[in-house]
């Protein structure tokens, strides 16, 4: 049988086709691809109109709400267990403590409107009279008492690391009532002032996710995923009202997306930024920049739990090291003199501060103290959260090449935020030589950083508490002799001592004290940054 | 009885057909494409991959070595011809070092993945059965997941490094091969060489080994040339991701990433890898495109 597709195809008669298809377009005929040439081309200005209306700004705040994006995740408005800078602006707006630390980095009252020490080993606090939470209720003694033992009860908690003991609350009267402690706590009012006042049967040994304070503003909503909060302000708040009625807060990790971002008048502030952003953003119209010092100190800290016959284990080795590292270069050339170099184990800010020697850069005499020290063929890893400081990739990338000229490898292993880099740490999750890290001290005093990084105990390493493995347990009798001094001139001294002690020992490869530097739009009023990287919201206006 | 021939000769067939429409009929056009295609493709492809595997030869600077005094120099000047980085580092000799790190990873990776992918789809398409049910049922799960989020998963687990981001890429891309083997074969095995081989007592791994791999490997490799590009675009997401091999080791991905913070001052940083991407991935496609449709002529003509 003869299939019937050839049959049709023999008597194709293309010019009856041809003359049956065009007749009715006689004169004006269009053709297939012309057809489709002129889809496609209609498609393209469609898509492109439509583009271009998705390249103009979106979602511009309004009128009376502040955006604000952190570089770095507001897990919770609690600080039990963590409290990076950017936090404490929100935290503080929600939930107050006792005292805070004001602009001249002194302790000032806030809750509170007497705070004396009474005796050497007993505060006498006053409640401010009349103070509230949101939900209107009162703020009692009990708050107090149950907020101080839940941040002892905590695991792994932030603060009591700075406390070398937790006092207990006695009641005097109704408002007052006093801080009793076995040994002196002369910086108790600075201590206190992170210890946030929640009600006392909403307050639980965690951090809190949802709740009332006393703050300026209350929490509207939230998205802890996405680290995304609504704030609103508090319609019975005890103080002057904020001026702003709403302030979003965004998370967004990308340095150059928050540039970005406060260019086109997306978000207000944006904070912590560094210094390659600051070089962009000078100058621009629009853009506010506010610079403040800075209560933290970055280091490039070595691991203290190796084990004796390690090198670095060796203070000589560690001295070594830090002579390799050109500090000058690093903070004129990568920092863009946003920093300054450390010129002792805490930053020059802080009360009870002092200069104990500097970093010199003397790749010679490095390699020949490492000489003299029998090390050769050495090999270093340095570990490092991203965004730990600002620039840090590039500052780690430059030790590497610092080390590498004296004949040290380096490698580099570099951790995202929400990676496993607190394992690593504490050393439950890899062996590790270097960290870069930052440490604030959130009171303002000398004293409390070195009680958190120093004071590390035999037992504190047993749950791996210690900072690095950091126990010298003749630095940490100088410090705890220092914290518990009532004479102040007694103590200064006592506090040298211990910075020299702990400066001897070479605990860092190299260390800068950054400052807190912040971008605004020029609608954003009233914003004072102050040197713990933070400004009260509620003093913060926006121009109509 | 005579015949005669009733047609006239062709010279003088009359034809509505003229030359002017031959030349732009759609056989000849997408001849000519293909022509342009493997052209383009070609130099777009050696632009990029003769300096790279040439980048130990020519007389670059170390691409490690930084000097913080003279960072993110503009192209042309002190001698850097693609300007230097934020640390001072030679951006050329980057940019090529990186391309090694982000060109070996995407070979192998296509490699790998076309080795599983053949292997797999010419089992799956000559057996039938279970193997086919297997090797089906494994790809469509694998094709159903978010390729991005599988690779950053698997490299968050494993931690970043070369094996690890190379095998990752290879299984993420044999779906793609062993999808394409599988329907080739499928068509292979009905062909009557096969029939024949099986009557003459040849083993059916022989067959497919010998017989029916060797007609499906032609445009099987073409599947996977074009699959090259795709590679390194995935090597350069996971590290511009951070998920890429641990740094100082220069990969594009990498370079770009480190470059964003600097775009509206330093525009170089981004724009001269990204443009290195871009040539690779458009030449690697065009050449891909070009050799499939030449082989189509070709097999006409045969």
């Amino acid at each position: 049988m003869r299939p019937l597709l050839p049959d049709l195809l023999i008597r194709y008669e293309p010019s009856i086709e041809r003359s049956m298809m065009t007749a009715p377009f006689a004169g004006h005929e269009i053709s297939r691809r012309s057809l489709l040439q002129f889809g496609a081309a209609a498609g393209f200005l469609l898509g492109t109109g439509a583009l271009t209306g998705c390249a103009g700004p979106t979602g511009l705040p309004g009128a009376d709400t502040l955006t604000l994006a952190l570089n770095r995740s507001l897990v919770s408005l609690d600080n039990k267990l963590n409290q990076f800078d950017a936090a404490v602006t929100v935290q503080r707006a929600v939930r107050q403590a006792l005292t805070a630390i004001g602009p001249e980095i002194k302790p000032v009252p806030v809750l509170a409107d007497r705070f004396e020490m009474t005796g050497d080993t007993q505060w006498t606090v006053r409640l401010r009279e009349g103070i509230r939470y949101s939900d209107g209720s009162p703020v009692t003694i009990e708050d107090v008492s149950t907020a101080l033992k839940m941040y002892r009860q905590v695991q792994g908690s932030f603060v009591a690391g700075f406390f070398p003991e937790f006092p207990t609350v006695v009641p005097v009267d109704g408002r007052t009532f006093t801080l009793e402690s076995e040994k002196p706590i002369p910086i108790l009012d600075a201590l206190m002032s992170m210890i946030l006042i929640t009600p006392a049967a909403q307050n639980k040994p965690e951090e809190l996710q949802t709740g009332v304070g006393t703050g300026p503003y209350v929490v509207k909503k939230f998205n802890r995923g996405a680290g995304t909060y609504s704030l609103q302000r508090n319609p019975n708040y005890w103080g002057e009202p904020a001026a702003i009625e709403n302030v979003e807060v965004r998370f967004l990790p990308e340095e150059s997306s928050r540039v970005i971002a406060l260019r086109s008048g997306e978000v207000d502030v944006i904070d912590t930024i560094t210094p390659d952003s600051r070089e962009q953003l000078a100058g621009l119209p629009g853009v506010v920049l506010k610079e403040a010092s800075s209560l933290r100190l970055n280091q490039i800290f070595y691991n203290f739990r190796k084990p004796a016959g390690h090198p670095l284990s060796d203070v000589r080795v560690r001295q070594a090291l830090s002579h390799a590292v050109n500090g000058e270069a690093l903070v004129k050339d990568v920092m863009v003199d946003s920093v300054t170099q450390a010129e002792g184990v805490t930053p020059s800010s802080l009360f009870g501060y002092t200069r104990t020697g500097s970093y010199v850069y003397n790749p010679a005499k490095a390699k020949q103290m490492l000489k003299e020290a029998g090390v050769t063929d050495l090999k270093l890893k340095i570990i490092w959260e991203t965004g730990e400081f600002p620039s840090d990739t590039s500052v780690m990338e430059a030790l590497v090449e610092m080390f590498g000229d004296i004949g040290v490898a380096a490698e580099l292993q570099q951790f995202e935020p929400g990676g496993n880099i607190l394992a690593w740490r504490q050393g439950k999750a890899g062996d590790w030589d270097l960290l870069g890290n930052g440490f604030p001290s959130p009171t303002g005093l000398a004293i409390t950083m070195l009680q958190g990084m120093y004071a590390g105990t035999a037992e504190k390493e047993k749950t791996r508490d210690t900072y690095q493995g950091y126990v010298v347990p003749s630095v940490t009798a100088k410090i705890t002799a220092a914290s518990s001094e009532v004479d102040p001139v007694r103590r200064e001294k006592l506090l040298a001592e211990a910075q020299q002690a702990v400066w001897d020992t070479w605990p860092c490869a190299w260390a800068f004290v950054p400052k807190s530097v912040l971008a605004h739009t020029d609608r954003v009023q009233g914003l004072t940054l102050s040197a713990n990287n933070s400004y009260p919201l509620a003093d913060v206006r926006l121009e109509s | 009885m005579s015949t005669t021939n009733t047609l006239p000769p062709a010279a003088l067939r009359p034809s509505a057909v003229t030359p002017r429409d031959i030349a732009r009929s759609a056989a000849v056009r997408r001849e000519r494409a293909a022509k342009l295609k493997l052209w383009i493709g070609a130099a777009c492809t050696l632009l990029v991959v003769l300096p790279i595997a040439l980048a130990q030869v020519l007389p670059l600077a170390d691409a490690n070595a930084q000097d913080l005094s003279q960072r993110r120099l503009a192209p042309l000047v002190a001698g850097h011809l693609f300007g230097t980085d934020q640390l001072g580092r030679d951006l050329l000799s980057r940019v090529l070092h990186g391309g090694q790190v982000s060109l070996t990873i995407g070979l192998l990776a296509v490699l790998v993945s076309g080795a599983i992918g053949i292997i797999l789809g010419a089992a799956a398409g000559f057996y039938g059965k279970w193997i086919d049910t297997i090797v089906s049922r494994l790809l469509e799960a694998q094709m159903s997941l978010p390729l991005l989020m599988m690779l950053l998963l698997v490299v968050a687990l494993f931690g970043p490094s070369i094996p690890v981001i190379t095998f990752v890429i290879a299984i993420a891309q044999w779906p793609e091969v062993a999808r394409l083997t599988r329907s080739l074969v499928l068509v292979e095995r009905e062909k009557p060489y096969v029939a024949a081989a099986r009557v003459l007592g040849l083993h059916r791994i022989n067959i497919l080994l010998r017989h029916v791999i060797p007609n499906v490997f032609k445009q099987a490799s073409l599947v996977v040339l074009l699959l090259l590009a795709q590679a390194v675009l995935l090597e350069s997401a996971l590290s511009f991701l951070g998920a890429g091999p641990q740094r100082p080791f220069a990969t594009w991905g990498r370079i770009i990433s480190d470059g964003q913070d600097y775009i509206t001052t330093s525009w170089w940083m981004v724009t001269l890898p990204g443009l290195f991407i871009v040539l690779l991935v458009i030449g690697v496609n065009l050449l891909g495109d070009g050799l499939r449709d030449r082989s189509r002529r070709k097999k006409k003509e045969a």
